[in-house]
């Protein structure tokens, strides 16, 4: 549908489909800048559009996912801002991945870093305000008066102010079509905001409370099949004989690690799991657990233990290789990510008082709500249809184009809602199975991870130690910092090669940290585990902010000052003591608490949101500690839904608390432990605290050479410092390593 | 074996190959009821929990035969138009967020209220798991029915 005629003389922002239906503006998603090539390429989709009809209906086409996060609804307002219509009037659909993209493959659509709004808020302003313009040059036409003073928008509707005679969007759609898009716009002045930094409802909420809205597990397609997976429980282990179908199901298919998407022990081509499909999901189960699979158990199963991984991460601490540029650098090499040792090295031997502690986080499963689950229905040499619950449909349609050798038009990929996504539902190993399922049994096919499966087989947080040490002279100022993380890389299971600095996934705040330290050193270590690992909610950043926090907060001690003035006293970036004072005042910081309770704070930043935290607690025992209140303040420099970010404050505030409290994956020989939430326990409603929140504004808001900060994984990384800070307050005891209670169960409703 | 359900005021005749399979299953498989939900099968988070007899009912627990003759409501079956005052409250307090939990939480508020529960005594009552953790705005959406 695009006009190649407007392709020569669109500008390089967006280009037109000039339909009968009316104007649709394509923009590139997550860059304009190189828009001739995807002119130039022959798809026709790209990652949003936004279409204003003839019957006044506004559409915009969004290509990344909704898992509860409410960026759909965040990105709705900020286009009806600049087109100046009522919220309500913009409709978001779920759209469809392509290829065709500016953005090198697998980068454009991936709903990861709370990144939907950060990514995308001046590109949607732009497109809300190229269209607008477009409507109204369409009026001046009409009018025979090119005066751009003589017209208003209000509510979709341009008035011409001589003649006080006016146009609907909608009449103006199709003449609107046919007219060059401008290279710019003007925005909508902040001072005029109707709908940005306004809370709004979230449009996907009415079918999330009457059952309609779709998951990727409520798919059902005419004459599917069932397919229960059962992976080796062993990681690294491969099926040894494939098992004869059980009577009364349809196929057992053996699946095999496609490539790119086994991490760590799981290595292209090896079948590490099977599938049993048959007629409905329980009689499927069922014939699957019952069945004997004989599995080839990896060399290694013995070294794959927590105490074996413990061993080698201590080691790592005290000695490591360090990088050599263009070496090996093999698993277990020290990387610099700040900074150098000597130096710092010096600095901490001529400190008056030199304070070291050692932190460690486990493993932790992913957990989302819905497991993992994927329906595909494949015609060979004709088409692949998938329906998945993802966070990266492109990566999706990927994988299914190098699986299946189809082209691009023979593939659709529909992006269901997520029962949770918190990272696990990036990657696509589950997308492959049922491929290669729908292949096997030459039908279309619901594949299903039962619990189990998704616990015992995620890609989890790894693993973190970080051994931290700080000098301090005998007025409190830091003198030297050094830090040193021990973690498995997650980039480095994706097969990157990494650079001098290692990781930057596991070294996230941890570095550039707005404190004055004196010298500084930070170091990031390799680990060798070859346990899968992967993005989890807030990734690096719920290890490092952790560490760090809890170590000033040692250091505070340490210096005999308290803890939220010794890190205002250090701190040295403007917005960071915004935010502490926030959450601070929000915590009611200074004033007396009641008998028995206690408070704890923590600052991080991460995704370019600053946020603190003042944790309020009692009753500690040996098994529980009753959270009360949390205050929470945020700078995420923009926000568009304040009510959105305080609700993904709240459930990253949750989800941090789970993990703080309970959150741990152990392996016994290559095999995880806690395969179901009896075993991986997480507060329920009676447990909940009371959380405040806070956002702190800036003073000049549309400056587009700022950063935007995300909102969704920023409630997590620095509630687990918090809470370890004040039961440090309550009990003197420092929790060093989480979480606070590994044995805790979870018992049925 | 072929059995009788009601599920939302409707009679189904469903067939099964084992008597023991769940509601849960034959809901969401059999009958396409998807809007309950399949979170952990071992009764531990309320995913699945429908009204049976106007009690509340784990339906990855539930055999389909001991279900059958009795009446089950599901999420699907709770009102028209979204009208339960659960339902209402839940979207003027815009409680979900990935929304996966949430059916099995409605079905539970809807069944105490039915015994007469103020909302915020009924909220007190729910202890289904909630991944992203809406449980403050639940607690302050149940004040309002
Ligand atoms: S699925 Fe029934 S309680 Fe979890
Ligand atoms: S809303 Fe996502 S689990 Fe409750």
């Amino acid at each position: 549908m695009t006009n190649t005629q407007e392709k020569k003389s669109s500008s390089r922002r967006s280009f037109l489909s000039a339909a009968a239906s009316g104007l649709t503006l394509t923009f590139l998603i997550p860059d304009f800048t190189r828009i001739d090539e995807a002119l130039g390429a022959s798809g026709t989709q790209v990652n949003a559009w936004l279409n204003v009809a003839i019957d006044e209906t506004i559409t915009l086409t969004v290509g990344s996912s909704e898992m509860g996060q409410g960026s759909f609804t965040g990105l709705a307002q900020v286009v009806a801002e600049e087109l100046m219509v009522d919220f309500s009037r913009v409709r978001t659909v779920q759209g469809s991945p392509s290829m065709t993209s500016p953005v090198p493959v697998g980068a454009s659509i991936n709903t990861v870093g709370s990144g939907v709004i950060r990514g995308n808020f001046w590109k949607m302003r732009d497109a809300g305000a190229i269209a607008r313009e477009m409507l109204v040059k369409a009026a001046m036409n009409q009018r025979a008066d090119q005066v751009r003073t003589n017209f208003t928008v209000a509510n979709g509707v341009v008035t011409h102010t001589p003649t006080r005679s006016t146009l609907s969007y909608g009449s103006l759609a199709a003449a609107a079509a046919l007219l060059p898009p401008p290279a710019t716009a003007p925005l909508v002045p902040d001072n005029e905001f109707r709908i940005i930094g306004k809370t709004v409802p979230r449009q996907d909420i009415p079918s999330k409370v009457d059952g309609s809205a779709k998951y990727g597990l409520d798919v059902q397609v005419p004459g599917m099949v069932y397919a229960v997976v059962k992976h080796c429980p062993t990681f690294g282990g491969t099926m040894s004989t494939k098992p004869s179908t059980p009577s009364g199901m349809l196929a057992v298919v053996p699946l095999s690690v496609f490539a790119g998407t086994g991490r760590g022990t799981e290595v292209t081509g090896a079948v590490n799991a099977i599938a049993v499909v048959g007629p409905n999901t329980w009689d499927v189960w069922q014939a699957s657990r019952r069945l004997t699979v004989r599995w080839n158990l990896p060399a290694n199963a013995a070294s794959l233990n927590d105490a074996e991984f413990l061993r080698q991460a201590n080691a790592l601490a005290v000695s490591a290789p360090a990088y050599v540029p263009g070496g090996a650098n093999p698993p277990g090499t020290l990387y610099t990510v700040e900074g150098a040792a000597a130096a710092t090295d010096s600095a901490l031997s001529s400190s008056a008082k030199i304070v070291d502690a050692t932190y460690f986080l486990p493993y932790v499963s992913h957990a989302c709500m819905e497991v993992l689950n994927c329906t595909v229905s494949y015609s060979p040499a004709v088409k692949c249809e998938i329906w998945a619950p993802t966070q990266s449909a492109k990566s999706v349609l990927q994988l299914a184009m190098a699986m299946t050798g189809l082209l691009e038009n023979q593939i659709v990929v529909h992006t269901m809602y997520l029962g949770g996504g918190l990272g696990r539902k990036a990657e696509v190993d589950f997308v492959s199975q049922a491929i290669q399922v729908s292949i096997a049994v030459g039908k279309p096919v619901k594949l299903m991870w039962p619990r189990e499966e998704d616990f015992a087989r995620d890609q989890y947080r790894p693993m973190g130690l970080v051994h931290a040490k700080a000098g301090l002279d005998s007025s409190g100022n830091i003198t030297g910092w050094s830090y040193r993380n021990i973690s498995p890389s997650i980039l480095g299971q994706r097969g990157a090669v990494l650079g001098p600095k290692g990781d930057s996934q596991g070294s996230e705040a941890s570095n550039a940290l707005p404190y004055n330290f004196g010298s500084r050193n930070v170091e990031w270590v390799s680990h060798p585990s070859p346990i899968p690992v992967g993005f989890w909610r807030s990734v690096g950043a719920s290890i490092n902010t952790f560490a760090v926090e809890c170590f000033m907060d040692e250091l505070a001690a340490a210096a005999n000052q308290d803890p939220y003035q010794f890190r205002r006293t250090k701190l040295t970036d403007p917005r960071w003591i915004a935010v502490l004072d926030a959450a601070a005042q929000l915590g009611n910081w200074t004033s007396p608490l009641p008998a028995g309770r206690t408070r704890g704070i923590a600052i991080g930043a991460a995704f370019n949101s600053i946020v603190a935290q003042v944790v309020e607690i009692s009753n500690v025992t040996t098994t529980s500690i009753t959270i009360n209140r949390v205050s929470l303040a945020i700078d995420p420099y923009i926000h568009v839904n304040p009510g959105q970010i305080e609700a993904q404050m709240q459930g990253g505030i949750v989800h941090g608390l789970n993990a703080a409290l309970y959150g741990k994956q152990t392996f016994v020989n290559g095999a995880a432990q806690a395969k179901n939430f009896n075993r991986s326990r997480m507060i329920r409603l009676n447990e909940m605290p009371q959380i405040a929140v806070q956002i702190v504004a800036n003073p000049t808001l549309s400056d587009r050479t700022r950063v935007i900060g995300g909102a969704g994984e920023l409630g997590v990384p620095t509630f687990a410092p918090a809470l370890a800070n004040a039961y440090f307050k309550k009990t003197g005891k420092r929790q060093r390593s989480l979480p606070f209670f590994p044995n805790a169960t979870m018992g049925e409703l | 074996m072929t059995l009788q359900l009601n599920v939302n005021g409707q009679n189904h005749q469903v067939n099964v190959s084992d008597g023991s399979m769940p509601l849960l299953w034959v809901l969401r498989d059999l009958l396409g009821l998807t809007g309950t939900k399949y979170g952990c099968g071992i009764e531990v988070c309320g995913a699945c929990t429908v009204m049976v007899d106007g009690q509340p009912e784990l339906s990855c627990d539930l055999d389909v035969t001991s279900a059958a003759g009795r009446k089950i409501v599901t999420i699907e079956g709770l009102s028209a138009n979204r009208s339960h005052p659960v339902q209402q409250a839940w979207v003027a307090g815009q409680v979900p967020q990935c929304g996966y939990c949430q059916s099995g939480v409605i079905m539970t508020m809807a069944c105490k209220m039915k015994a007469g529960a103020r909302g915020s005594d009924a909220v007190k009552e729910v202890k289904n798991l909630c991944v992203c953790g809406t449980y403050q705005r639940m607690k302050e959406a149940s004040k309002t029915i």
